[in-house]
């Protein structure tokens, strides 16, 4: 015969020694009281510590970036790297100084021609303006207005032979190593 | 007032330009001082890593020249720096760019877009202005509602259908041609034409979609005076950069 299974009657916590009893001691820690200011306090003055070495390193001024293409690397200041040439003759020297005088008179003609063309092109549109505002008032108010759509004006550029049809360019990879700074 | 008669006719025409897509050629000078540029660059310039390395091995074999005798192994292949040149050099003349002068160029086919890669191409089309038929710029009479910008567009997309492609510079005209009738038709409510002109830059390589149906052709702006009449091509050179 099996025994009338009994039902025990659970706790609450291991500190409630019976049910019936009011609790007989408080719940207590292994530590003591004391330590935890301590603590406290230690932590504090570590965060202290640390924000006023935070401060400092702020404080100080901010590393600059070195600008690599000003930096020549010291091997190429050695001596064997000097060029050996032979000495200009007056001849060249003379056709250097008239040639580069030339080239100022080309290149003063080139800008001349481009600002007088610049001017023309201003001078039509204006005349052409004071037309349309001689004809039609609104007209001229929608020429004048600004076009949001024309910039970002982006445009390549020309090169020296026009593109190869049905070239297939060597396949590879480019892989950037330039060094980023951060300050 | 809005329906007072207009006694000048608006036309808004637009100017289609094909950017150039080689560079020019140098000039005379230009040559002579991208040249003395060169020398200069080289003269101021220090030796490099190859260049140091090609003098070093031009002074090894006229050492072991003069000396006469191998102390390397004769099977033993070293690289040298002049044939690592050549190789480049061989590499180099294998390939072949496209020719700057196109075939259209010497057959002067002026229908094509490939011709004078190097400079503007304009499109020319044939009107017919009262009773003549004339070499314009296209052209369109301006309809009420409209701006004359999108007058100048209609003209463009009547011409050469409408998906063509291009960035027009803004939207105030960049000339303008005035002209009278012949007396023959004028009368006070209809004295002339003004045509304004609109500059486009053209973005579509292909015009293959294109429905031309009347003749047209690309030009630059030297060959324009074998089209255009006088007046008309002094108002249109004026805003022509070239």
């Amino acid at each position: 015969s099996s025994w009338p299974p009994q039902t025990v009657p659970l706790r609450g916590s291991h500190w409630q020694t019976s049910l019936l009893a009011i609790r007989a001691s408080l719940p207590v820690r292994a530590q003591p009281k004391k330590k935890k200011k301590v603590d406290v306090k230690r932590e504090q003055a570590q965060k202290d510590r640390m924000k006023k070495k935070i401060k400092k390193l702020e404080k100080a001024a901010p590393e600059m970036i070195p600008i690599e293409d000003f930096i020549t690397p010291l091997k190429y200041s050695d001596s064997n790297r000097v060029r050996s040439l032979a000495p200009q003759s007056f001849e060249e020297t003379e056709r250097r100084v008239l040639l580069l005088k030339k080239w100022c008179l080309f290149k003063q003609k080139q800008d001349k021609a481009e600002k007088k063309a610049i001017q023309t092109l201003v001078e039509a549109q204006q005349e052409a303006l004071k037309e349309l505002r001689l004809e039609s008032e609104e007209l001229y108010q929608a020429a004048i207005k600004r076009d949001e759509g024309l910039f970002p004006f982006e445009r390549d550029g020309p090169n020296y032979t026009p593109p190869l049809s049905g070239y297939d360019p060597p396949e590879g990879k480019c892989v950037d190593i330039t060094k980023v700074y951060t300050q | 007032t809005a329906t007072a008669p207009r006694p000048w006719r608006l036309f808004g025409a637009m100017c289609l330009l094909r950017l150039p897509r080689i560079t020019q050629p140098l000039e005379k000078e230009e040559e002579e001082m991208t040249a003395l540029m060169e020398q200069i660059e080289l003269e101021k310039s220090h030796y490099s890593d190859h260049e140091i390395r090609k003098l070093e091995e031009e002074e090894q074999l006229r050492r072991r020249k003069e000396s006469m005798y191998d102390d390397e192994a004769p099977g033993k292949t070293v690289i040298m720096a002049q044939d690592l040149e050549d190789k480049w050099e061989q590499k180099f003349l294998q390939f072949e760019a496209a020719p700057r002068i196109t075939d259209a160029d010497k057959n002067n086919i002026r229908t094509s877009l490939d011709r004078r890669l190097d400079s503007n191409l304009m499109l020319l089309v044939k009107q017919k202005i009262g009773n003549q038929e004339l070499w314009l710029l296209p052209q369109v009479e301006w309809q009420p509602g409209e701006t004359l910008r999108s007058t100048a567009e209609r003209a463009m997309a009547t011409f050469l259908g409408d998906r063509i492609q291009a960035k027009i510079l803004g939207n105030a005209p960049y000339g303008i041609y005035k002209y009278k009738f012949p007396r023959s038709i004028r009368t006070e409510g209809n004295v002339g034409a003004k045509v304004f002109f609109f500059k486009a830059f053209l973005q579509s390589s292909d015009l293959s979609q294109a429905e031309l149906k009347e003749d047209y052709l690309w030009v630059t702006k030297d060959e324009l005076g074998d089209y255009l009449k006088l007046e008309y091509l002094k108002k249109v050179n004026r805003f022509l950069l070239d």
